[in-house]
């Protein structure tokens, strides 16, 4: 049973104009964005949207410790519960990345649960992948023209 | 409402203990972060002490016009000769040791009155808001190990005497991480500052609320020295602490008996506080802030009319497509299409032969008339 609630819409007019968890580097009538440090936030953008600590349904995919992504998730009706709020379901670096993509996915979309963050979701479970791969090698330059001429009569 | 919402009591280990208590009113109060916030900048004006510039600073020379006709300015400069001094502009604002312009006055008005009812408005509205997980965390509040908000621990968990059985208590309570937050802010003051007794900054960590007449003394000088922990009678709570900065979202530590303490406190919207003169809480404008529920809602659902054109609805101004691309298209303009496809006439050749000579008898006959 939860306390009092509050609302979402109402939540986001108190915060979006200051919050502990935004980041304004560049004013917006500047042309700057304002990000968010929550990690519920798939973009980092400060948005009613995206901004999980004030939606009741949100999604959240963080690094895993060992490789792989976490899938965090709002548990319904624990609002007012932090500690048991977090639903957390973490697929690792065994997992192939189009499976992560299809486990997450099954596991929000397909239930209904914020399926309009499906593609946010995907592409940020993707980037953390890519991001946890070893870097290749630059290949080694290729001799062209008069060098390559002359590698070639040495051989 | 047929139920009130129940909070649940914890004990010093961060478990619930058996015992619940019903959500006290005040935390129905509206959430108003407007009133909170001018509340707020009238408050922290009143502890200020006053300063000003001496009465006699930029005047104690006896300097004097020298009037026109020196070919330098008419502004007073300091008389006699022998030092550097005389002949220098004085009095000014302008002037190096001059006065300062409009010099400050003890009797500026530093205290701001503010409304009693605004007032009690901003402190229920507080904590109202202290009830919020979400506020806590858009305020800072490290709150993600906390069992429940708002926060109520056993009044039999503060019998303690010791800094170190605080600091224990707030670890198992789920409280540790936001003590932390503010030992690790801890940083030195930019400016002048540091010389007038603000030599460091840090962040504000959980209050805790007890009940003088039920709760230990004990818990006031057990936590006084946690860094950013700040204690407060529920009797007088105050907003400086319930909204920092203004900004709502105070992480309270609630004893069970300053929990209990809160109805008799502050009342309800109908019954008047027992304590507080003519004190009724303010309620909310709206029963129902949330747009969303109320769109859905059996009421408003049951008025609007069906919608119209069931599973197919017209869009709207979309993109014209090409029907000669579009096939789907192309069948809508022309139904013909599907079978002029079908009997592949696009793709038959016209016969090709040449058309029939006309026959000699017939040839005969036109040129007989010529």
């Amino acid at each position: 049973m939860s306390a009092e609630h509050i609302p979402a819409d109402l939540l986001w007019q108190i915060t979006r104009n200051y919050s502990a968890l935004t980041v304004k580097r560049r004013p917006a009538t500047a042309g700057g964005v304002q990000f968010s440090r929550d990690p519920l936030n798939l973009t980092n953008k400060h948005s009613r949207k995206y901004d999980g600590y004030i939606n009741p349904q949100a999604i959240g995919i963080t690094p895993g410790s060992n490789g792989g992504v976490n899938l965090l998730t709002k548990k319904s009706g624990k609002s007012n519960k932090p500690a048991g709020e977090l639903q957390t379901a973490s697929f690792g670096k065994g997992t192939t990345p189009r499976k992560t993509y299809r486990n997450i996915v099954n596991a929000t979309t397909k239930r209904g649960y914020r399926p309009d963050l499906r593609h946010e979701a995907v592409a940020r479970a993707s980037a953390i992948r890519k991001s946890e791969r070893a870097p290749k090698d630059t290949p080694a330059r290729k001799a062209r023209g008069v060098k390559a001429k002359k590698a070639a009569e040495k051989a | 409402m047929t139920s009130r919402p129940t909070v649940t009591i914890i004990g010093a280990d961060g478990a619930a203990t058996k015992n619940t208590h019903p959500l006290p009113n005040v935390f129905k109060a509206p959430i108003r972060p407007d009133i909170v916030q001018t509340v707020h900048t009238g408050m922290a004006k009143n502890k200020r002490q006053p300063y000003a510039v001496s009465e006699k600073a930029g005047h104690q020379t006896s300097a004097e016009s020298w009037g026109t006709g020196r070919a330098v300015a008419r502004i007073p400069r300091v008389s006699g000769g022998g030092t550097h001094r005389a002949g220098q502009a004085a009095f000014g604002n302008m002037c190096r040791s001059g006065r300062m312009f409009a010099p400050t006055k003890v009797w500026r008005k530093w205290h701001q009155k503010i409304n009693l009812g605004q007032k009690r408005f901003a402190t229920a509205s507080a904590i109202a808001a202290s009830s919020n997980a979400a506020l806590l965390m858009a305020r800072g509040h490290r709150v993600s190990t906390v069992p429940e908000v708002p926060l109520v621990v056993s009044s039999s968990a503060f019998a303690i005497t010791k800094t170190s059985g605080a600091v224990a208590l707030l670890a198992g309570i789920g409280a540790g991480a936001d003590v932390d937050k503010v030992k690790k802010s801890k940083k030195l003051r930019a400016g002048k500052g540091k010389l007038r007794g603000r030599r460091h900054r840090q962040r504000r960590g959980p209050l805790i609320v007890y009940n003088p007449d039920s709760d230990s003394k004990d818990i006031v000088r057990s936590f006084r020295n946690i860094a950013g922990v700040e204690t407060s009678s529920v009797y007088s709570l105050n907003l400086l602490q319930l909204a920092p900065g203004g900004h709502l979202g105070r992480f309270i530590v609630w004893t069970s008996g300053a929990f209990e303490a809160l109805d008799k406190i502050y009342g309800s919207s109908t019954d008047p506080s027992a304590l507080k003169k003519d004190f009724l809480l303010p309620s909310p404008v709206v029963k129902q802030p949330d747009i969303g529920k109320l769109i859905n809602s059996s009421e408003i659902q049951a008025v609007l009319r069906p919608v119209k054109g069931g599973a197919i609805t017209k869009r709207g101004v979309t993109q014209k497509k090409n029907p000669l691309v579009n096939r789907q298209i192309l069948l809508r303009l022309n139904p013909y299409a599907s079978q002029y496809s079908k009997d592949k006439l696009g793709s038959t050749k016209v016969d090709d032969g040449k058309p029939d000579k006309a026959n000699k008898k017939f040839l005969g006959m036109v040129q007989e008339n010529a």
